[in-house]
């Protein structure tokens, strides 16, 4: 049974669109991540969610019941906030206990749920300190702690690990896996760090302009993005997008030439596109190895290396102009200049039709 | 926010609105109508539109009330200023002991008013005071400071410079602690002589809060009232009666309520004038200056 | 030494001046010290007497011993005390209201509260003083207290202050089903616990050095606060008991703010902090 349901919702500061007709299914206990640049709406979202901001149009369901209309409160869903919003002067158990006690919850019983949940994250010892005397990942707990206390039907994390450190933001991804498999609720989390997408979440919602662009599994996201937006905000460093055009080839799939005159041969089938019209050939770094010059599809001027250790990013420059982002094994001897020889690998590539649109390699059998 | 505009917030502001249209707006708008009537004790009075306006212009007891209130607010306010401002800076240099000699300059302006002309009454009292104690073990004739018409409001800027200074001078020591250090180590790199440093520096610094000082004390002087009342009642012969202290007798003595209206609004107009001349006139000096 | 270089030592001129400045500042209140120590026959045409002893407390005993004195000093506390109380609770409301809530006109009426802060006292006394009488309220503590608690600044220090506070905090607190009292009341509120002393200790001397309103409304003597006491009774200085006596009452009258002071002298110091950052 499906968990949260958004329909058709709508949302404009005065004149200012801010979502436009989102809708949206969760599966029960499912983990889901919004996922966009700033300004996306994702946050919006989720505060409509919360209670937080009112929606213009639309409806949100949680377990059937329509909740729209209902102070936050009552909707039985729970927030960890960005900056935590602990309640400063209040101690750890006091800031458990507040939501408790607005709900009338009879004092033994909330003491039990307290304690329980302070052993499972593991704060038992920290439950008469006040915010300010703890870390920055104890606050992170405690907050989750807070949320967790209430049973709620539904989870809302605001950028839960942006405030971290590269240390802790690891630890804290590791926890708040831990976090879903213990709850008996849907999660949702939001962010803009696909990464962190990637790692947690069930599915990703990627939100861009006001709209869900794809919704889907994580390497479905990454394997077949819905369109250039999808495509270049997944995956780092981005995809490159190289314009070209249709041209014959032999097989039941299209071949496109780039702007320097190489051909690649795609496994996208021609019918789904558009007959004219501007294509974007779409290359993950993976796609393109260095070879000898001369020896691949296209020969092209290496302008950056970027060394990562365990492998090296070639940023190349083609005949015309067009930058293209290539992979090298960890110890490439190559030199900022060297002309290198690029190899497609036109089975993976993506195409993008003049609308946006995506195209992908026919799944292999 | 749940976005929606609800007039249950209004219940929030509703107990000080309600007090404040009563006991200020109320008052206020109350103020300009007896201005324009003849009030006294005994009656509701009657409408005499610019009457009191007219009687006021030609009152010489009301202009010289004027001048002397502008006389003692022009002694006042500069030396305030200048004294407070080097005290600061002194303090904000003097390291241990700054705090007791901070807690001693601001002491004096925790007084009521009442307080501070009892005490210096009897300071400047020729026959039983401090300075006139001074004066005589000197082997001089001790000063009248209250009863000579050209020491009077010289001796009331000097009792309220020392009841005010305090107030200032924790103004400009806030100021100064803002002040980044690394302007200073700048400055120190760039060979600056201290007078440099405090010219380029400091004192652009501290501008705000000098036209902060400058007009609250201004508005504040303006006012001046209690020192007068009850140090010399504005004698000798009117040489001390300031503007408000005129309103006070015109009302509560002599029950002239719409004629001391009248002068509570000429006041009033003197005192936002002053106060926006002030604001716009270093507005505009800096204008452009000033990235903040 | 990091804060060195302008706070570089005062030089010893600087230190004399500085010395000189606060030997001016202690004589008078030395001198007004000294006198009320003495007998008032010792005074008569004498007053340099104050500078030898021997020196009493009869005078302060006289005081403690002088119901009109004491009579005053309760005045005072009761007004100051109930000015306190009420501006708190009302610019706390208040400033909720206009922080966080949204009603309409709530841009205007926080406009018009601004404006109060130009409107100096005198200009609105004299109606003030005609409203009152029709109230019926002169001669009461609520007379004395009611115009104390429509300060704007207070209105607008709270609203500013309560901006401040992270909107998150009330989020949070919706999420937790509480209403709008609840966060006002057990979030918000104590958390401005810094504020709020810092309102009172100046609200606190404000009242208790008000002399203006209560010159007017308070014209049974037993009805004077400390600061029109003192008024009377120096302007009925020839009658009085005496020179040692009048200077008494002067100490007397400004021990209490003098502790008020001294306690909260932080927070005094802190509040000139942000009113010169502003």
């Amino acid at each position: 049974m499906a968990s949260l349901e958004i329909s058709n919702v709508s949302k404009a500061y005065g004149a200012t669109p801010v979502l436009d007709r989102i809708s949206l299914a969760m599966e029960a206990r499912e983990f889901v991540a919004f996922l966009g640049p700033s300004g996306s709406g994702k946050s919006t979202l989720l505060r409509i969610i919360a209670g937080l901001e009112t929606l213009d149009e639309g409806e949100v369901r949680l377990d059937g019941e329509r909740i729209d209309g209902l102070p936050p409160g009552r909707r039985g869903v729970a927030m960890v906030f960005q900056h935590y919003a602990l309640y400063p002067h209040m101690s750890v158990r006091e800031n458990m206990a507040f939501g408790l006690r607005n709900a009338g919850m009879p004092k033994p019983e909330m003491e039990a749920r307290i304690a329980e949940v302070a052993q499972i994250l593991e704060i038992e010892s920290q439950l008469d300190k006040k915010p300010g005397q703890m870390s920055g990942g104890q606050r992170q707990r405690v907050a989750i702690g807070r949320a967790i206390v209430k049973q709620p039907k539904l989870f809302l994390l605001d950028e839960p690990l942006s405030n971290l450190d590269a240390a802790l933001r690891m630890r804290t991804r590791i926890e708040l896996a831990q976090l879903r498999r213990r709850v008996d609720a849907a999660l949702i989390m939001v962010t803009h760090d696909q990464a962190e997408a990637m790692t947690l979440a069930d599915r990703i919602v990627v939100m861009n302009d006001r709209r869900i662009q794809q919704v889907g599994a994580p390497m479905e996201i990454y394997a077949r993005p819905a369109n250039t937006f999808v495509a270049r905000f997944v995956g780092s460093p981005a995809m490159t997008l190289a314009p070209a055009i249709r041209v014959e080839g032999e097989g039941g799939y299209a071949r496109v030439r780039l702007g320097c005159g190489a051909e690649v041969e795609t496994r996208v089938l021609p019918a789904a596109l558009p007959k004219d019209g501007a294509l974007q050939l779409g290359l993950r770094p993976e796609m393109v190895a260095v070879a000898a010059p001369g020896g691949g599809t296209a020969d092209a001027e290496a302008v950056l290396l970027e060394r990562l250790g365990e492998r090296t990013l070639v940023y190349a420059r083609l005949s015309d102009g067009q930058e293209i982002v290539a992979d090298d094994k960890g110890d490439s001897r190559l030199k900022v200049g060297d002309t290198v020889g690029l190899s497609i690998d036109g089975a993976a590539a993506h195409l993008f039709g003049p609308d946006g649109a995506g195209h992908h390699a026919e799944a292999a059998a | 926010m749940s976005g929606t505009r609800d007039w249950r917030g209004l219940l929030f502001v509703a107990p000080f609105l309600s007090l404040y249209s009563l006991i200020l707006i109320f008052p206020l708008f109350r103020g300009l109508w007896l201005s324009l009537n003849r009030v006294d004790l005994f009656g509701d009075g009657h409408f005499v539109g610019a009457g009191n306006y007219v009687r006021l212009a030609r009152d010489p007891i009301f202009a010289t009330s004027l001048v002397n209130t502008f006389e003692v607010t022009l002694m006042i306010v500069p030396v305030l200023t200048v004294l407070a401002l080097l005290l600061a800076l002194a303090l904000n240099n003097a390291g241990k002991g700054a705090a007791l000699l901070r807690g001693i300059f601001f002491s004096s302006a925790v007084l009521s008013v009442t307080i501070v002309t009892l005490i210096w009454r009897f300071v400047l009292a020729p026959d039983s005071g401090l300075l006139g104690e001074l004066w005589k073990s000197l082997g001089w004739e001790p000063l009248a400071f209250l009863s000579a018409p050209g020491l009077v409001l010289p001796a009331i800027a000097v009792t309220t410079i020392w009841w005010s200074v305090g107030l200032p001078m924790l103004l400009f020591l806030a100021g100064l602690q803002q002040i980044p250090q690394d302007m200073y180590e700048a400055a120190a790199l760039d060979d600056a002589t201290r007078w440099t440093t405090f010219w380029r520096i400091t004192l652009p610094s501290l501008r705000r809060t000098l036209v902060l000082v400058v007009m609250l004390q201004t508005a504040a002087q303006l006012q001046l009232f209690g020192q007068a009342q009850l140090l010399t009642a504005g004698g000798p012969s009117g040489a001390s009666r300031t503007a408000v202290l005129f309103l006070f007798e015109t009302a509560f003595g002599r029950w002239e309520l719409g004629y001391a209206s009248a002068a509570a609004e000429i006041l009033f107009l003197i005192i936002l004038a002053v106060t926006f001349a002030q604001y716009w006139s270093t507005a505009r000096a800096t204008e452009g200056r000033d990235g903040r | 030494m990091a804060a060195s270089l302008e706070r570089g030592r005062l030089t010893p001129l600087g230190w004399a001046a500085l010395v000189l400045g606060a030997a001016i500042m202690v004589a008078p209140l030395a001198w007004t010290l000294l006198l009320s120590l003495k007998h008032n026959a010792e005074l008569v045409g004498h007053s340099g007497a104050a500078l030898h002893p021997p020196y009493t407390l009869e005078n302060y005993a006289a005081i403690v011993g002088n119901s009109g004195t004491m009579r005053w000093l309760l005045n005072s506390a009761i007004v100051a005390l109930g000015t306190t109380a009420g501006v708190l609770i009302l610019a706390s409301l208040a400033g909720y209201g206009f922080a966080r809530l949204d009603f309409p006109f709530r841009r205007t009426l926080f406009v018009i509260v601004l404006l109060g802060l130009a409107v100096p006292s005198q200009a609105v006394i004299l109606p003030q003083h005609q409203l009152f009488a029709w109230l019926h309220l002169h001669n009461s503590y609520p007379g004395l207290i009611l115009p104390g608690l429509i300060a704007p600044f207070s209105v607008f220090f709270m609203t500013t202050y309560m901006r401040g506070i992270p909107r998150d905090l009330d989020e949070a607190a919706m999420l937790d089903g509480a209403s709008r009292w609840t966060i006002f009341w057990k979030v918000i509120l104590p958390l401005t616990v810094p504020a709020q002393s810092t309102l009172a200790v100046f609200t606190f001397l404000g009242s208790w050095n008000d002399y203006w309103w209560p010159l007017i409304s308070a014209t049974h003597s037993d009805m004077y606060t400390l600061t029109v006491g003192l008024a009377a009774a120096q302007m009925n200085y020839a009658q009085t008991s005496g020179l040692g006596f009048l200077m008494a009452q002067a100490v007397f009258a400004s021990i209490p703010i003098f502790i008020v002071y001294i306690v909260f002298q932080k927070q005094i110091v802190r509040a000139m902090a942000g009113t010169a950052v502003r």
